[in-house]
Formats: C-alpha cells, sequence, structure tokens
C-alpha cells in the first residue's frame, strides 16, 4: 500500500514539473529541471542494484560513460538517427554491465570488494577512451548541433524535459514492477542473505547478473540523454567519478531500496543546493557547502534515506495515537 | 503566549514587513537611475581551477573599474558595467548550468570560459538565447569549427600557438649554432598534452629535431622520479613538457633534485606552470632559465604593471588570466559602443564586423573572423631569468634577450 502510494506521489511530481515546463519555465530552471532527471535516471538505475540487491557500485560511471559514447560515436562517425543511438547505447551499457557482472559475481566479489572492483572498471574504461582515437582521445567528442525529433535535440528544451519525465516514469514503472515480482523478491532476498537465499533456491547469480544488466541499462540511457543535452564528452565526464559518486549519493540520500528515493534524493541534492546559490549568490561555493550539509544530516539522522526518515515519523506518529 | 500574539499583530506584522520590503528595495531604486549593461563573467571560482579563476576576476573587475571612471559606454548614455560572476565549479555541466544563470540574471554579454571542456558546454548554453560569448584562454581547436555564430575567441587556439612555439624554437636554436639535435617530450594524457605530443612528434622531425622519447603521465600525477631516472638516462638536448599547474611545478622540481639539466633548456607551449609567479617565487632554482609559449600579457604596456600590482595587492600571483580577461572586458565594452545597444543580436553583428583594440595583450587590433577566432591573437615566449618571467620572443615585446642554450 505504501509502495503504491509512494509511486503516486513520485507520478502526481513529475506531472508537477512536466505541467510546469508547459506552461513555461526560466531558462536556468528548465536547465535543472533537465539535469535534476538526468541525475534522477542515473540514480534511479544505480538504486535497482545498489539499493535493492545491495550490491553497492562505485563504478556506474562505466555504465554511464558507455551510453553516452555510444550515442555519440554513432552518430558523429557513422551518421545513426539519435533515436537508434539511444537504443545501441542502452544496449552497450547493459552489455558492458553484464561483463562486469560476470566478471565480479563468478569470482564471488561482494561487498567493499565489488564496489572497489567496479570503481577499477570504470577507472579503466576513463583511461582507455581517453587515449583511444574512437572515442577522440582526450579532445573528446562533440555530437553537431541540430534541431529536431530525430537527433533528439530540440531548440525549445522543454521538450526534451518532457521526455526525459517520461523516461523517469517509465522507470518508476519498471521499479515498481520489480519490487512485486518474483525476480524482485529474489533480489531483496540476497540483499538481506544470499547465503540463506541461496539455500533455499534462488539462483543467486542469474538474478545479480540481471539486476546489474538491468541497472547498467538504465544508467546509460541516462548517459546517452545526457550527451544529447550537452552535445560534448570527455573522458573524464563519461567515465569520471562524479556521476558514479551522484547516482550513488541521489539513491541514498533520497532512500536506497525504494521507488521513490532516488527522484527525492536528485531533487533535494541538486535543488536545494541551487536555491542556495540563488540566495547567497556573491558567497562562492555555498551550493557545495550545502550538499555537505545535507550528506552529514543524512547520515546522522536518517540512514535510511529522506522518504526513510518521514516513513519513520509516520510510524512514530501512528503508535502514538494507537497508544493513545 | 496570548499576550504575545496579540502584541504581535497582523497589521503590525504587515507594517514590518512592507518597511523592510522598502528598505531591501531601496538600493535597486538608486541603481535604477544610471542605466547599466551587464557582463557575465564565467570562471571556475571553486573546484581544481579555482586560482585561475581568482584571478581572472581580478583582471576582469579591474577593466570594469576602469571603463566606469570613464564614463562607462558613452553609445548608451554612459551606461555602467556591472560584473555578474557565474561559477563553472571546474566542471563543464555547472559551466552550462551557470551560463543559463547569467543569462537569468540578465547579462547582455558573457566571457570567460577559461578550459576547453567548460567552454565547450557553456558556448553551447550561450547559443540557445544567441547570447554574445567571448572565450578567453581555452584553446581546443574543436571550439570553433562548430558554426556558433555567438561565439568568439579572444586568445590564440591550439594550432595558433603550436605554429607560433615551433617557428620561434627553431629561430632560437639556429641563431645560437643548432645546440638543440635530440628532444624528449613529457606530457600529461589529457587533451593538452596528448594533443601537444602528436602535433611535436609529427612536426619536430621536419625542423631537424629529432625525439627520442616521449613520455605520458596521468593528471594528477604524485611522482615523476620514473618519468626523470629516464631523461637521465636518454641526455636529451631539449626537453617540451605540457603539465597543468602541480604536475609542472613536480616535474622541474625533480628534475633540479635528480641534477638532470638538459643543455638547451626546456621549453614548453602552454605550460602550466612555467607562466606563473606563484612557480618563480616558490622554486626559483628549479624555474630558472625555463621558457614557455603561453598567453601573456604586453609587458611594454603600462597597464600591464598596474595590473601585476593590483593582483600581487590581492595577495595573490600574476598569470596570464588577469590580463587576458581584463583585455576580453575591455573588447566587450567596445563591441557594446559599436553596437549602441545591448541587444545580443547587434553586439554579435559588432563583434564580427568591427577591428578591435587588445587591451594588454599582444595582439595588436583584434579581429575575429567567420569562425569568431581572432585572427592576430598571438602567444609570447617567456623566459625566467633572475627570478622574473621575462618576455623574449617576439622582438618587439621582448624584455630580454633569450638564454638559449639555457643550461650551455
Amino acid at each position: 500500500m505504501i509502495g503504491n502510494r509512494e509511486f503516486l506521489y513520485a507520478l502526481a511530481f513529475l506531472i508537477v514539473i512536466g505541467v510546469l515546463a508547459v506552461v513555461g519555465l526560466p531558462g536556468n530552471i528548465l536547465n535543472l529541471f533537465i539535469f535534476m532527471m538526468i541525475i534522477a535516471l542515473a540514480a534511479q538505475g544505480w538504486n535497482l542494484l545498489g539499493g535493492y540487491g545491495g550490491l553497492s557500485s562505485f563504478g556506474h560511471a562505466a555504465f554511464f560513460g558507455t551510453g553516452a559514447y555510444t550515442t555519440a560515436i554513432l552518430q558523429t562517425n557513422f551518421g545513426f538517427n539519435a533515436w537508434v543511438g539511444l537504443v545501441c547505447g542502452v544496449a552497450f551499457g547493459s552489455i558492458v554491465g553484464a561483463v562486469i557482472g560476470f566478471l565480479s559475481f563468478r569470482a564471488g566479489l561482494r561487498g567493499s570488494y565489488f564496489a572497489l572492483i567496479t570503481l577499477a572498471f570504470a577507472e579503466v574504461l576513463r583511461v582507455l577512451a581517453n587515449s583511444w582515437s574512437v572515442t577522440g582521445g582526450a579532445a573528446g567528442m562533440l555530437v553537431r548541433l541540430q534541431n529536431g525529433f530525430t537527433y533528439l535535440q530540440f531548440s525549445d528544451r522543454r521538450y526534451f524535459l518532457l521526455i526525459l519525465i517520461a523516461f523517469v516514469a517509465a522507470t518508476l514503472f519498471l521499479t515498481r514492477w520489480l519490487e512485486r515480482s518474483a525476480f524482485g523478491a529474489y533480489l531483496v532476498a540476497l540483499r538481506e542473505n544470499d547465503q540463506a537465499a541461496q539455500a533455499l533456491g534462488v539462483d543467486v547469480f542469474r538474478i545479480k547478473m540481471q539486476a546489474i544488466t538491468l541497472s547498467a541499462g538504465v544508467t546509460a540511457l541516462a548517459g546517452c540523454l545526457y550527451v544529447q543535452n550537452f552535445l560534448f564528452i570527455d573522458a573524464n565526464v563519461a567515465y569520471g567519478s562524479w556521476i558514479s559518486i551522484e547516482a550513488l549519493f541521489a539513491a541514498i540520500v533520497g532512500g536506497a531500496g525504494t521507488i521513490i528515493g532516488p527522484l527525492i534524493g536528485s531533487v533535494v541534492l541538486l535543488g536545494l543546493g541551487e536555491l542556495t546559490k540563488s540566495f547567497a549568490g556573491g558567497i562562492a561555493g555555498i551550493d557545495l557547502v550545502v550538499f555537505g550539509v545535507i550528506l552529514v544530516l543524512c547520515v546522522a539522522f536518517a540512514p535510511n534515506g529522506i522518504r526513510g526518515f518521514f516513513s519513520d515519523l509516520a510510524h512514530k506518529r501512528a503508535n502514538r495515537m494507537d497508544a493513545a | 503566549m496570548k499576550t504575545l500574539m496579540n502584541a504581535v499583530s497582523r497589521r503590525n506584522v504587515l507594517k514590518a514587513g512592507g518597511a523592510a520590503a522598502t528598505m531591501l528595495a531601496a538600493p535597486g531604486l538608486v541603481r535604477a537611475q544610471a542605466p547599466t549593461v551587464k557582463i557575465g563573467l564565467l570562471q571556475p571560482i571553486t573546484g581544481a581551477f579555482a586560482g585561475d579563476g581568482d584571478l581572472a576576476r581580478i583582471g576582469a573587475e579591474y577593466a570594469i573599474k576602469e571603463i566606469n571612471d570613464a564614463g562607462g559606454i558613452k553609445a548608451l548614455g554612459g551606461a555602467r558595467l556591472e560584473l555578474l560572476i557565474g561559477d563553472s565549479r571546474s566542471n563543464a555541466e555547472a559551466g552550462a548550468q551557470a551560463t543559463e544563470q547569467l543569462k537569468a540574471d540578465g547579462a547582455s554579454i558573457v566571457i570567460g570560459g577559461f578550459a576547453s571542456g567548460i567552454a565547450m558546454t557553456a558556448t553551447q548554453a550561450a547559443a540557445r538565447y544567441e547570447l554574445p560569448f567571448i572565450i578567453d584562454s581555452a584553446v581546443s581547436d574543436a571550439l570553433m569549427t562548430r558554426n556558433l555564430k555567438n561565439v568568439f575567441r579572444m586568445n590564440p587556439s591550439f594550432s595558433m600557438a603550436a605554429d607560433v612555439a615551433l617557428k620561434n624554437l627553431v629561430t632560437l636554436n639556429d641563431a645560437a649554432g643548432k645546440p638543440a639535435k635530440t628532444v624528449a617530450i613529457v606530457h600529461e594524457d589529457g587533451l593538452l598534452g596528448s594533443g601537444l605530443a602528436k602535433l611535436m612528434q609529427e612536426r619536430l622531425p621536419k625542423l631537424g629535431l629529432q625525439v627520442i622519447e616521449t613520455i605520458s603521465h596521468p593528471t594528477p600525477a604524485r611522482d615523476m622520479s620514473n618519468v626523470v631516472l629516464r631523461l637521465r638516462s636518454l641526455q636529451p638536448d631539449l626537453i617540451i613538457p605540457s603539465h597543468y599547474f602541480n604536475e609542472f611545478v613536480l616535474f622541474a622540481r625533480t628534475l633540479q633534485q635528480q641534477r638532470v639539466k638538459p643543455k638547451a633548456g626546456i621549453y614548453a607551449l602552454f605550460g602550466g606552470a612555467a607562466s606563473s609567479y606563484k612557480f618563480v617565487s616558490e622554486f626559483p632554482e628549479a624555474a630558472e632559465g625555463v621558457m614557455d609559449v603561453n598567453h601573456w600579457g604586453d609587458p611594454k604596456n603600462p597597464v600591464n604593471d598596474k595590473l601585476m600590482e593590483t593582483v600581487k595587492a590581492a595577495g595573490k600571483f600574476y598569470a596570464y588570466n588577469a590580463p587576458i580577461n581584463y583585455s576580453v572586458v575591455k573588447v566587450a565594452a567596445q563591441a557594446l559602443e559599436f553596437a549602441k545597444s545591448k541587444e545580443s543580436g547587434a553586439i554579435i553583428e559588432a563583434l564580427s564586423k568591427n577591428e578591435f583594440d587588445s587591451g594588454v595583450m599582444p595582439y595588436g587590433k583584434s579581429k575575429f573572423d567567420a569562425t569568431g577566432q581572432n585572427v592576430n591573437a598571438i602567444p609570447l615566449n617567456t623566459q625566467v631569468q633572475g627570478g622574473q618571467i621575462k618576455v623574449i620572443y617576439p622582438d618587439q615585446f621582448a624584455q630580454s634577450k633569450p638564454k638559449f642554450p639555457a643550461n650551455g
């Protein structure tokens, strides 16, 4: 029931942003929402593996970057339609996820070892992309500015935001399906105790492989959309640790392993930072200070994320009412 | 509790609120009397390049003050310039977001960008509004190949600077009786270093210089011992490095510690530290004799000296960011004079069609071609001599004769 209500809240929030965008938003706010949605998508990807499966990855940049580079290369070097590039980007991202998953899970890596190996994979890809001519080496890649639906670039960026919202909503549906499916139940089971899950007959390797492939695909989608918005990518942007951290922070701060968590996390982390900047414009780096404070507060008072904090509050109030 | 609620009545709250609003609005009302034009300065105020952003701000503020003190923009009825600062946080996405913010805050023109990756996304964001954007020091050739009508670049591109660097190296070497025959290239593996290494490997052999080794390293690098040991065994006549500030300092210090002194010296192109007084004053022995080809203010322009003093008074070390941003603001102001308007279209047209005084940069008249590149932009050759960064080439800007070979 709670899952259902939270799903509806998330959808309602997206609809509100969509309506605001249609009614008209200033460029800087529109830009902020676009970036927020890209991060929310990456965080939703991370959440599928790290939140539900308990497999905390520090290297989701590997998938984000692969999606980004795939769509950029296909468009600029081979003249592909941006939408085809997007589908291929997601597919390649998933394949990279499957390969990393295969190597890590075959070796039985869990916990901090899994986190470190994913970080290492992302770093290897960064070094490769930085020196390989196909990815433009250190100079990076430019996607040509061409407005039109087939190019997935719009002179009126409200359309782009609406497409992003649609993708974030689709991922919400995906997460909701996951929560209700047997696959999701197996995933949560192995998060809680994978040996017990295995003893009960869950094919742990297969479930983990499916989870990382799905997670990588969603994060790669975020990478593809990032390129379509900024039209430039280099190795440090694509495979840099920043995106791994943003994806992980947004999911954890919002509430890992929940439908709405990644969305809350990205909105709060990016939104509050930007809001502070506009109120205290003269102070350099104030938004980064706010970012840090939110993290500290979350770790100290909301270990289950913002969503967990509010549901705990609601529980406490309900208990008090029952007691009275 | 009840008494307090009564005391703070709705009427009182409204009165106080009204008074507060009037007080807050007052500076705006006063300002509204003089017309203003807002110039956005996009620089890394936080993050890895924050030091560069600081210097750029000092340069830009100095120019704004000069212009306002001289009566503002005359074609716009003495409109005063107001500087808006956009923090790119040293990364590309924040650069785009800060540009959007500058537009929202009413900037008529944006200057800066600093690094190529940031300039790439920031100019793209500005292009959506046809907001004129003058790049200060980003060098990537790709920046000006995108056919964006709103984008102009004050500084020389990478290939323009590399041409000058090679030409001047050959001139220096020939004049000294060709002491440099073998060259080792040491570069960071990013855009700047890799691009330089590729170009040098192609062009140096044709100019009679043999490249005996090319060594790359990541940024940040923690240790340069192995790189220097390799150089020690190879004994190149000349070392051509390309790093950012910290790596250059580490490299130069390690060379000094290991007593590796290439005969002809160190000749850098856009050497991160070689044109920075921070490096020169902190490690004078390691810096002595190092040559660099970089953006640099015209040393014979007295305003450049004043800028140096201003930077020093702010407790910072002078580097090229200050003069170049000073000069870009000057160009923007001239464009406003030509345009006689603060509308984007008029400013872009003015920038495309006119020639501009280049402030303190040694560019003569700045003129932007069809791609937006300043065709007269050149880098200067500098050398650290006696703890000072001296311009040694070209002759009309030279403060001192080159010491080449530096360790001969």
